[in-house]
């Protein structure tokens, strides 16, 4: 629904770059991995994380 | 121990470290590293009392979330393992809850991230909650878990024997952590992990130096590498010192 606060396997706090990932390279037309790259997510683990999360916040919401 | 210690930062940054010591066994690089994730109290949200919510989140949830979240962890002492710090969040929507928006009642128990999305609020929902931080160790859960991804690597010294056959084409040969080259310490990242780039044209020969090992390690933000890992250490001695005593009784 939101963005994990941190990455499942190592603990590293992915959830502060979610953002600016959404902005950049969902939203926007940047690659994916320069973005990641940018915003130091480096290890594979970590950077699934924003790669494939969807907000579904909005989904939600309506029925609440 | 008889070999004097002896560390050596490669790379040296807050959160973010790498640093070879010469003089340890591989049993005792390994209580370092298992001490950083397991050993260290940290500080975090444990109990979440909830005035209002009206998110599309359970209050369960939203309490996992602010526990997550890393907190800035006081010097050594000033806190005891049964103290808590109580910080409030307030948002009212349309907006988003951040862990920025956590107020905390004391100065040195701050949200080290401030820009974690805690909840999304739309029209007419509120987030407001009271918040009780602790001190505890890794053990017992992942959010009391200052180091993130601590890992160590031998030395390895690499040097060049000789020149290949002149119609030989040299292989990549692949190395990560950091290497020793005639007592130049060089990180892999330098030569893209590859030692047919450092080295081309070359037969090279790769070995473990014994006894030295590069660390990696991250924090969280709760403090710096360099408080995780004198911290780490501080709780191996006083294992060690409680196990003196259990046995002199
Ligand atoms: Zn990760």
């Amino acid at each position: 629904m939101m963005v994990p606060v941190r990455c499942f396997t190592c603990g590293t706090v992915v959830g502060e770059h979610w953002e600016e990932f959404d902005e950049r390279a969902n939203e926007g037309d940047e690659d994916p991995e320069k973005v990641l790259d940018e915003l130091g997510v480096d290890r594979y683990c970590c950077r699934r994380m924003l790669v494939s999360h969807t907000d579904l916040v909005d989904v939600v919401s309506p029925y609440q | 121990m008889s070999v004097a210690y002896d560390v050596e930062f490669v790379e040296r940054e807050d959160r973010d470290a790498r640093f070879l010591v010469r003089g340890i066994t591989p049993a005792f690089a390994n209580g370092i590293r298992r001490a950083m994730l397991a050993d260290v109290p940290t500080m975090a949200i444990d109990t979440v009392r909830f005035v209002e919510n009206s998110s599309v989140m359970f209050d369960e949830q939203l309490a996992l979330r602010l526990g997550l979240v890393p907190l800035s962890t006081p010097p050594e002492g000033e806190f005891g393992e049964d103290d808590t710090v109580t910080l409030s969040i307030d948002v009212e929507g349309p907006a988003t809850a951040y862990s920025g928006d956590l107020i905390s009642s004391d100065e040195l128990v701050q949200p080290a991230d401030e820009n974690v999305p805690i909840i999304d609020l739309k029209d007419d929902q509120r987030l407001e909650a009271e918040a009780d931080a602790v001190l505890d160790r890794g053990k017992d859960h992942a959010k009391h878990q200052g180091g993130v991804a601590v890992g160590y690597r031998h030395l390895q010294r690499v040097a060049a024997v000789e020149d290949l056959p002149e119609f030989e084409d040299s292989e990549s040969r692949i190395v990560r952590g950091v290497i020793e080259d005639d007592g130049e310490l060089v990180p892999t990242s330098e030569f893209d992990h590859d030692l047919s780039n450092r080295y081309p044209g070359k037969d090279v020969t790769v070995e473990d130096v014994p006894n030295a090992f590069v660390f990696h390690v991250e924090t969280d933000g709760s403090f710096t590498v360099e408080d995780l890992v004198t911290r780490a250490a501080e709780t191996i001695e006083s294992r060690a010192t409680e196990l003196e005593d259990a046995v002199q009784l």
